[in-house]
């Protein structure tokens, strides 16, 4: 009998580099097609737009405008892999944004004239804040008194947009404070920019050869080291171009580096941590988790108080980005941070989902609503595009599983 | 093999399956005969379950080598062609059940062959049909309860029953009797013998060898995907049989094992329980004690209660009434799986698909998924220790899979019941109760389990062991509490225990002796 043998992948080490690179490609299907549809997309709209889509100031746009969806899904991504969903995401981050808003120019700038970091700070304090406490009480009905996240984040909704009216009472109140002003509209110079971009470079060899150290240690099969390498300068060059493209315009922009830090905790957080593996496991099969001593009320609460403190730091950086609090604020943000999840390859069923492909997802979708912008698409084709494309992704999609299998 | 076409109603030539990194079936070549009953058998992973799908279409023509010819032609299935094997008299029961839960038996079987007439469904004439069906094969079942309520062992006659409702000449069965108590088997057995008078063949799969041996005209044995051999039942005997699964020689059936009970570990006393849902009395007063390193082995019909008396033990099922539970002297209330393992008390449920596994998760994440504040340090999880450990125990359980990164979903039924006993024997449990973990697991296998409860046994670890199988009971056990409709109706010691003595207890049909209740 054959049993198992210690590889933690397909074994590669008969077949060489050429075999191993196509089982690896064959293994992050999914990844890598995602990755090629961003591409194909860009070029397309560049295409269209006789390159002015990837100039560096559209380029260094599209990210800024990935942002405040961006840390939607991040969150997202762990609710619908626990088998739930939260339809109350794009008001929570709206009425975040008027009440940061209502309190910045109410309140903050009379009382402390001439303290604009304090102003922004206590600003960033109250958003996250609310956002954090709003998920506390969604998390506990929920998780607790168990009613479905479906009914309670719709009524969220509803309930939410009730409040910004109330706080708006109908007018766009600014939010334009400049150091707050700052956090998304900042860039960091380019000279930092640089320094950031050799840091990860140096980070991503740094943990390639831990690894492979570490495997060494436990005698696990290694893949090829030509393979490994090939994988981290592919990954560093991207970084270095994206700095030296962000650096045309000027520099690399606030929110995004932002987006970037909590994307990449959250992922770690949701492979490396009990807390991300229960929440896999609750979505992949509920029972099997609680008999294995799963908490899975508390995770599910802890996995809503995360999306409540996200929609605060996003609410944050929609005031901050587009400088007031309005009553549409926030409108239909759910759908899209839902779409790009999705379009990331998540499962509505549950057990399955990646940050990363969620990041990429958001990448399409304002990829998508900025190039056909400006190739200047009727509002209405807009939609219709935008539908059809969520529709193909996911079908194309299924097709992949089905032949990778 | 050279039986002239006509003879033969499937003939299988130099199949090979693959999936991706395993050989499933490697050039694998034979002949199934017109009427007879054609017992399969083999290691778990042997290959079995994917020859029947290839014949049932969840396979079809053109993703495997080689041909299969059916009534002398070659068979052509296309993808999920369930139905055009089902119009071509081919059916199958699969191991896993395939039934809908919240229909009734009436509408499960006749799903997707509904009588309609002009467009609306003619109930009256559904539930006739299946009402005649049952009949014909003496099945005591309802035609209009809810599959869901009625028990394993009925679900499982549903299933049959469906398969057999669309007039199959090829019925296959991928065991059928895993979840079957003795008298269910009984029944089916019956089925069986109907249908060949009928002229049906029968394909059935089986890790039961007794029921081979009683029932087949031929047994075929596949090994690592290929046909070891395939004669007529008359020429076999158990040795042999299993030494053709195995690939060597296997002397006894239980491993030879002292142990020296300690100190009572586990009390329950008076123990009533509800389900939580319907508020029936479930479980109607079981006592019962446990020492360190004892092997206590639970009997008795399904629907006695033994699953929820171990679930609730394990705080996952019943509302207790009265009644206590002592773990070392001191009473405890435990109200969750969770509680259960801080006490040290770990469980291998019944049903690995729905409280054992998570299918669509790595090996490695089911194993690891009870286990692991083990590899945590305060914040993350040691990744590299988690493998090495989940390494050793799919190694010592001979897991069969390319490596520990593949699905569950893909392993066979036999090993995945392996990756749910791999997790609960790395929780290092005190009180470990197996709630019949050895169902649809192979004979070389359930040695290797048995040897291994053994010496966990003898290093002092209490254990329950649940089972549907007397022998394995009577093999395994030190002592034996059997029950009947909520109670225990008896414990017996090892010596004294006797099949007859324990059925009788098992069915109520005696009153429990004063001897059994003293040793209570
Ligand atoms: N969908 C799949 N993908 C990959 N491998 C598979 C798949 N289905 C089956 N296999 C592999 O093919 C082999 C044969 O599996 P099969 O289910 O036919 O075994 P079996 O003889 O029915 O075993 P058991 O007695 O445990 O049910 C196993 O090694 C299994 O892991
Ligand atoms: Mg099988």
């Amino acid at each position: 009998m054959s049993s198992v043998s210690p590889s933690t992948s397909p074994s590669t080490a008969a077949t060489g580099p050429v075999g191993a690179i196509a089982k690896m490609l064959r293994a992050n299907l999914q990844t890598y097609a995602l990755i090629f549809a961003t591409l194909v997309i860009w070029l397309y709209f560049s295409y269209l737009t006789n390159g002015s889509f990837l100039s560096p100031q559209n380029f260094s746009n599209l990210f800024r405008q990935m942002v405040i969806t961006g840390f939607l899904s991040v969150g997202m991504v762990l609710v619908i892999v626990t088998g739930n969903i939260d339809l109350s995401v794009g008001k929570l981050a709206g009425f975040v944004s008027v009440v940061v808003a209502a309190v910045q120019s109410n309140f903050l700038t009379s009382t402390f004239p001439d303290q604009p970091i304090l102003i922004a700070a206590l600003s960033v304090f109250t958003g996250v804040a609310i956002g954090f406490l709003y998920g506390v009480i969604q998390g506990y009905i929920i998780a607790y008194l168990r009613v479905t996240a479906f009914i309670v984040t719709l009524g969220s909704m509803w309930l939410l947009n009730g409040l910004i009216l109330l706080v708006t009472e109908g007018r766009t109140i600014p939010a334009n404070q400049s150091t707050f002003a700052q956090i998304a509209q900042g860039y960091l110079p380019n000279e930092v920019g640089w320094i950031i971009a050799i840091i990860t470079v140096v980070l991503l060899f740094y943990g390639m050869f831990n690894s492979r150290q570490r495997k060494r240690r436990y005698n696990f099969e290694l893949s090829p080291m030509s393979l490994d390498i090939a994988k981290t300068v592919l990954f560093s060059v991207l970084v270095l171009i994206y700095v030296y493209v962000v650096n045309q315009y000027k520099g690399i922009q606030a929110p995004v580096l932002l987006l970037a830090m909590v994307a990449l905790v959250v992922s770690y957080v949701s492979t490396n941590t009990r807390f991300g593996r229960y929440a896999y496991a609750i979505g992949g099969n509920r029972q099997a988790a609680q008999f294995s001593g799963v908490n899975i009320r508390r995770n599910i609460f802890t996995i809503f108080v995360l999306m409540g403190t996200l929609c605060g730091v996003s609410g944050v950086t929609l005031a901050s980005y587009v400088g007031y609090g309005t009553i549409s604020a926030g409108q239909g943000y759910e759908l899209d941070a839902i779409a790009a999840c999705i379009l990331g390859g998540t499962s509505t069923l549950g057990g399955v989902g990646t940050v990363f492909g969620a990041m990429v997802g958001s990448l399409i979708m304002v990829s998508l609503t900025n190039g056909l912008q400006m190739a200047n698409t009727p509002a209405a084709f807009q939609y219709v595009l935008k539908g059809i494309v969520l529709v193909i992704a996911v079908y194309a999609d299924i097709r992949i599983k089905r032949s990778s299998n | 093999m050279a039986n002239a076409t006509g003879t033969n109603i499937l003939e299988f030539h130099n199949v090979t399956k693959r999936f991706s990194g395993v050989v499933a079936l490697s050039d694998v070549s034979l002949n199934i005969r017109r009427g007879e009953i054609h017992g399969l058998c083999g290691e778990n992973g042997a290959g079995k379950s994917t020859l029947m799908k290839i014949l049932s279409g969840v396979y079809p023509w053109g993703t495997y080598e080689g041909s299969v010819l059916y009534e002398g032609r070659e068979l052509k299935l296309e993808h999920s062609s369930i139905r055009q094997a089902a119009n071509e008299g081919i059916a199958i029961v699969y191991q896993e059940l395939t039934i809908v839960p919240s229909m009734t038996v009436g509408e499960n079987i006749y799903l997707g062959k509904e009588p309609v007439e002009r467009g609306v469904i003619n109930w009256d004439k559904l539930y006739a049909d299946t009402k005649q069906l049952l009949e014909q094969y003496k099945l005591d079942i309802v035609p209009q309860s809810i599959v869901g309520n009625l028990g394993i062992g009925k679900m499982q006659m549903t299933e049959i029953a469906k398969a057999i409702s669309r007039n199959a000449q090829v019925l296959i069965l991928d065991e059928p009797t895993s979840a079957l108590t003795e008298a269910e088997v009984e029944k089916l057995m019956e089925i069986l013998e109907i249908l060949k008078s009928h002229g049906v063949t029968c394909i059935y799969i089986t890790h039961k060898l007794e029921e081979l041996f009683r029932i087949t005209d031929t047994i075929s044995v596949l090994r690592d995907g290929k046909v070891i051999t395939s004669k007529p039942t008359k020429e076999l005997n158990r040795e042999m049989l299993v030494s053709y699964m195995v690939g060597r020689e296997m002397k006894e059936r239980f491993p030879e094992g002292q142990h020296t009970p300690g100190k009572v570990i586990l009390e329950v006393e008076g123990l009533h329980a509800r389900n939580p849902h319907t508020n029936r009395e479930i479980l109607k007063g079981v006592s019962f004690q446990l020492r360190e390193g004892e092997i206590l082995g639970i009997a008795g019909l399904m629907g006695s209660g033994r699953t929820e008396l171990v679930a609730t033990i394990f705080g996952e099922y019943g509302k207790v009434t009265s009644g206590v539970v002592r773990l070392n002297g001191q009473v405890i209330e435990v109200k969750n799986s969770r509680q259960a393992m801080a006490y040290g008390i770990g469980l291998v449920p019944e049903d690995r698909k729905t409280h054992g596994l998570v299918l669509i998760q790595s090996i490695l994440k089911n194993i690891s998924l009870a286990n692991l504040g083990q590899f945590s340090s305060l914040f993350a999880i040691d990744t590299d220790a988690e493998l090495k450990r989940s390494l050793e125990y799919a190694k010592s359980l001979a897991i069969k899979a390319p490596n520990l990164n593949v699905p569950v979903d893909s392993l066979s039924g036999g090993n995945q019941q392996k990756v749910v006993i791999s997790k609960w024997l790395m929780s290092q449990p005190k009180v470990l109760i197996l709630d019949d973990p050895t169902r649809g697991i192979d004979v070389g296998a359930k040695f290797e389990i048995y040897k291994l409860i053994r010496e966990l046994a003898a290093r002092g670890m209490a254990i329950i062991m649940i089972s549907s199988e007397l022998e394995e009971v009577l093999g395994m056990s030190d002592r034996i509490m059997i029950m009947h409709a909520g109670r225990s109706a008896g414990v017996l010691d090892a010596a004294e225990a006797t099949q007859e003595k324990i059925m009788a207890l098992a069915t109520g049909t005696v009153v429990p002796t004063e001897q059994a209740i003293l040793n209570q």
